[in-house]
């Protein structure tokens, strides 16, 4: 017979007890787990929404060009609409993107491997009242506007037919089949897109080349879209190989608009991980007084068994055991309920956050549980160590 | 041979202070049956206790052949509780979660267990006459079974000093004598045996009687 089954007997027979300082394990571990997981899901939630948004840079007109001046007088930026740089620009960006790609994820493809959708955006009136129309290009922005569909018709092919956000569709009118007059020529209204809740609803999207030629705009673009389909792109360092080789074009990465939002999160998250630390540390003091009491049960066994030749190394030994015990159990339980809990209160944090059970936090919980476990054990089975047999025997 | 010699006792101190053992001296020979009788409170526990090392002296010694055990570290006493003292208590002291065999393989699981033990504790089991029982908690077994698995704990060891106090005090007399014969039976392997007892009639099987009172020895045979 081993020391462990003489722990373990004996805490079959006080199972009871045994669960219950599980439990003050089990409810630090499970206010970890819950946050954690909440605390992940709201992160990738940050970044799904930063890929659903699509782009992974943004490349406009370098606003910062256009600031006036008027001898020393500052007299500020000038906002206007009309804004533009030369597409051909974009060929470089794509050289420079590209590059970067391939040396990141380490491939020698030639081909072109980012997706640049160019953007031409006109502020014209149609059916008598003011449109935003977009010159595209119909295959790049469907890849990078994963989300879109068409919900009636088609999607544009051809340089005379048009497709319009839902929104448009609504206000000017027009549905699949009918003509639009665009600067003077009749294109073909095709499809209408499903609503996305962007600026998308409100436009007209027509081929660039078309776009450029009706409203006199040749080899120019308003902005333009670059999405690397891979997360482990360097988007902030093309961003700035951008912005430093390119005149005339100011790059933004997604992920630095995105960073802000993150804050916000690592705010909220560094609060809960605080208040599972403090849940944590009270549990282990509940765990500490279980044991007391539990070796207080227990001082008439632990007298019986250092009178039959226990050592006090022994003594501590079989508590250790029995933390042990206690931690994988409380360990188990916490993950379970925190996991549990992460799907209540993530959507109370990040409103209709969807949770996700978060596996590899199991590991981490059975350690961190068999930790706390031994450390609240350690005084415990200190006591119990010095429990001297005369006495344990006679209180009985 | 164990002697103890001009050993006393003090309890608390002040009004409190009580004397449990007063200069007491007695010696017992390898092999020998000695019973302690005496009134309650005469300090027949204390002695053997300061025997075990379960308690300090106050005064005096005790010597376990030939060497002082009554100022041995903690680890030194462990060490002579797995190898030569052994007890067997009025409660008997079964550790309740374990079973009969269990219990008698107890102490072989925190001293050094020669791989036979399972088969040493059955055997000790069957001579306590309770082979049948090996399997059985103690809240199952009856109060005289119970004091014969703990007989069986305390040889376990091959111990051979068994120090018993009041073993008999919570069975009937005629359970009682039954688990004297055991001590007798032990004792005529040559394990040495103090065992304290109120009842005269166990007492006179024994070799020698040693009688308290106050914490000193009154009659000595
Ligand atoms: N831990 C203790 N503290 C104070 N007094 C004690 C203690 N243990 C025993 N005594 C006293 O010592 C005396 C002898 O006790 P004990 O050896 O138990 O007697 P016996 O076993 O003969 O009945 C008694 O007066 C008892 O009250
Ligand atoms: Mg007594």
């Amino acid at each position: 017979m081993k020391l462990l089954q003489v722990v373990f007997k004996d805490a079959l027979r006080r199972k009871r007890r045994v669960l219950y300082t599980a439990l003050g394990v089990a409810i630090g571990v499970a206010a970890f787990v819950a946050v954690l997981t909440v605390a992940r899901a709201g992160e990738d939630r940050v970044y799904a929404e930063i890929d659903k948004y699509g782009p992974n840079l943004m490349v406009t007109p370098a606003v910062s060009d256009l600031d006036l001046q008027l001898g020393d007088l500052r007299l500020g930026t000038l906002a206007i609409g009309d804004n533009y740089f030369a597409e051909e620009k974009l060929l470089e960006v794509r050289r420079i993107a590209d590059d970067a790609i391939r040396e990141a994820l380490d491939i020698q493809d030639e081909g072109d491997i980012a997706t640049i959708a160019p953007k031409l955006y006109v502020d014209t009136e149609l059916q008598g009242t003011s449109a935003m129309v977009v010159g595209i290009d119909p295959e790049q922005e469907r890849l990078v506007k994963t989300w879109w569909i068409v919900s009636e018709g088609r999607y544009v092919e051809q340089a005379d037919e048009a497709v319009l956000g839902a929104r448009a569709s609504a206000s000017l009118r027009l549905g699949v089949g009918d003509t639009l007059l665009l600067g003077g020529e009749q294109t073909t209204v095709v499809g209408v897109l499903g609503e996305t809740g962007s600026n998308d609803d409100y436009h007209v999207f027509v081929p660039l080349p078309t776009v450029q030629r009706l409203f006199a705009r040749e080899g120019l673009v308003s902005a333009a879209d670059i999405r690397a389909l891979c997360s482990a792109c360097p988007a902030v360092d093309i961003a700035d190989m951008i912005n430093e080789e390119i005149p005339g074009v100011r790059a933004v990465a997604v992920r630095q608009i995105a960073e802000t939002e993150m804050n916000l999160v690592n705010k909220v998250n560094r609060f809960m991980i605080t208040l599972a630390g403090i849940t944590l540390i009270v549990g282990a003091f509940g765990v500490v007084n279980t044991m007391i009491s539990s070796v207080h049960e227990r001082v008439r066994d632990i007298g019986i068994m250092k009178a039959v030749g226990a050592s006090r190394r022994q003594i501590v030994r079989m508590f250790v055991y029995e933390a042990i015990g206690v931690g994988v159990i409380g360990g188990l339980l916490g993950y379970a309920a925190g996991t549990l809990l992460s799907y209540v209160i993530g959507p109370l944090i990040f409103d209709d956050l969807a949770v996700a059970y978060e596996l590899q936090y199991l590991g981490p919980a059975l350690g961190l549980a068999v930790l706390v476990a031994a450390v609240a054990s350690v005084y415990p089975a200190f006591r119990a160590s010095q429990i001297r047999v005369a006495e344990s025997l006679r209180s009985l | 041979m164990l002697e103890v010699r001009h050993a006393s006792k003090i309890y608390g101190s002040g009004p409190a202070r009580v004397a449990a053992l007063n200069d007491v001296s007695l010696r017992v020979e390898d092999g020998d049956f000695v019973a302690i009788t005496g009134p309650s409170g005469s300090g027949k526990s204390t002695l053997l206790n300061v025997i075990g090392g379960l308690e300090k002296l106050t005064g005096g010694q005790v010597i376990l052949d030939g060497r002082r055990i009554d100022d041995l570290s903690e680890n030194a006493l462990v060490d002579i509780r797995r190898k030569k003292i052994a007890y067997v208590f009025q409660q008997y002291h079964l550790i309740p979660s374990l079973t009969a065999l269990e219990n008698v393989l107890l102490p072989l699981t925190f001293g050094a267990s020669n791989g036979h033990a399972e088969q040493r504790a059955m055997e000790l089991l069957r001579r306590v006459g309770l082979e049948k029982r090996a399997g059985h908690k103690p809240s199952q077994l009856s109060g005289g079974e119970q004091q014969r698995v703990a007989i069986a704990r305390s040889l376990v060891n091959g111990c051979t000093l068994i120090l018993a106090d009041e073993p008999t005090g919570n069975v009937d007399q005629k359970t009682g004598i039954e688990v004297l014969q055991l001590f007798e039976q032990v004792n005529r392997d040559g394990v040495s045996i103090i065992m304290v007892t109120h009842s005269p009639e166990i007492a006179h099987r024994a070799r020698r009687i040693v009688s308290l009172r106050d914490g000193e020895v009154v009659s000595a045979g």
